[in-house]
């Protein structure tokens, strides 16, 4: 049964390629995603911090010790780096943990916050109300992010799946159902032109849902799999159905 | 592309502008803080001011020829507050809080009516992306199905008709790929 179905892509060297590529793709598509669920936990979970060293502040403690407090308090991802820098401070300067955390985040949040806080610091501005505006404002940017996410997910989902998997399905259907080789149906032509459009469908597919969710280039890693499954249903369904 | 990073960054730079003049910095210290980055283009626009501000000239003519580079309202606006602030001393930090609750609300309506927008996308691609190919799959295979029937239908050349086929799988995608676009072009910047 192997021998057949490798049989199938004998004349098919442009799929067999997409096929290599789509393994060695998906594989580097799966840090993005791993890195994109680590920060927007750190980016959830930052409202709350800026609204507990505030409160912390109003409270009379310094930013080093409300900061201290929050990460003993915190148990994700943002206190868990939040206590590895104010362990590493001890050895610098409060200023230069500020940054080492900014940066050990990889969130442009995060970095936004931590530079407006240090320029807060060295312009002796009022810190307790800065810290209060900012955790509203990022609480409501968070929530805008995750309302698209949820809404646009779905929809997302639905047009890879239809374009990749049920389009190229039907379409081997109803030409495996009316045209089958079996019956010395000529179609040779017809069916590298289809085949090569369900790659190219799939690419606009993934495109779209990338957009919409507004991570274009992650979900490009995953082109070349959804490229290659889509090609193989219309070839593989084409030569099953047609006999 | 310029306009989607004006829009995604003018707000940090309203609440920087807010925080750094509100502790008593200049506005040309404020600027220069802004330029050095962080802000994308904004942080470029401001660097590429600085420099010329420090080549000597005027702070006034700097921010009108920035004014006419502007391609969004809410940087325009900022930029116009600036101005108004060199040349008539306005209160600029109540005026650019003003602005920052504005455009709060003008982004998260905008996010609404975006995830409202692309509501009908997946349909309209599907219908497209669907139909397209089943009538072009019909026509062609038509050639070799209708075999012997050209006194019903006329000769018909496979090779005319799969070239009408590949211009329509081609056309097919275009419409699939510009319907996509209303995702880029609506997109809200956030």
């Amino acid at each position: 049964m192997l021998y057949g179905i490798l049989e199938m892509f004998r004349n098919e060297p442009f799929l067999l390629f997409l096929i290599t590529i789509s393994i060695a793709c998906a594989v580097g598509g799966i840090p993005p995603i791993l890195e994109r669920q680590r920060r927007r936990s750190i980016e959830n979970d930052l409202p709350a911090m800026l609204e507990a060293l505030s409160d912390s502040l109003g409270a009379g403690l310094g930013l080093q010790q409300a900061m201290m407090a929050e990460a003993e308090r915190n148990s994700g991802t943002l206190g868990k780096l939040l206590r590895e820098t104010l362990l590493e401070s001890h050895a610098s300067t409060f200023d230069s943990a500020l940054a080492s955390f900014a940066s050990k985040s990889r969130s442009p949040q995060v970095q936004r916050v931590m530079h407006l806080v240090s320029t807060a610091i060295e312009q002796d501005a009022p810190l307790q109300e800065i810290l209060a505006n900012m955790s509203r404002d990022y609480e409501r940017l968070n929530d805008l992010m995750n309302r698209r996410e949820s809404d646009l997910m779905g929809r997302a989902i639905l047009i890879i799946m239809f374009v990749s998997i049920g389009l190229p399905f039907l379409i081997a259907f109803i030409v495996g159902l009316f045209a089958p080789r079996s019956q010395g149906f000529q179609l040779e032509e017809f069916n590298s032109s289809f085949t090569l459009f369900f790659g190219a469908a799939s690419l606009v597919a993934i495109g779209v849902s990338g957009r919409m969710l507004g991570r274009l280039r992650s979900y490009f890693w995953w082109a070349p799999l959804w490229m290659a499954v889509s090609m193989s249903i219309y070839h593989v369904g084409v030569l099953v159905i047609g006999g | 592309m310029r306009s989607l990073d004006e829009s995604k960054e003018i707000l940090y730079v309203i609440r920087t502008l807010d925080v750094l003049m509100g502790s008593g910095v200049g506005l040309e210290a404020a600027i220069h803080s802004i330029a050095q980055g962080g802000y994308g283009v904004i942080s470029k626009d401001f660097s590429d001011l600085m420099v010329n501000i420090n080549k000597g000239r005027q702070m006034e003519k700097e921010l009108r020829s920035l004014l006419k580079k502007a391609e969004t309202d809410g940087y325009k606006r900022v930029i116009n507050t600036m101005l108004n602030n060199v040349t008539q001393n306005t209160d600029i930090i109540e005026t650019l809080r003003k602005q920052g609750e504005r455009m709060e609300e003008t982004r998260t309506e905008s996010v609404k009516e975006y995830i409202e927008e692309l509501g009908g996308v997946p349909e309209t691609l599907l219908s497209i992306g669907m139909i397209g190919p089943i009538i072009l799959a019909i026509l062609g295979i038509a050639p070799q199905l209708m075999e012997g029937a050209e006194e019903l239908f006329g000769e018909m050349d496979q090779s005319a008709i799969m070239r009408i086929v590949n211009v329509g799988l081609i056309l097919t995608l275009v419409g699939m790929a510009l319907i996509g676009l209303k995702a880029h072009t609506k997109d809200p910047g956030l």
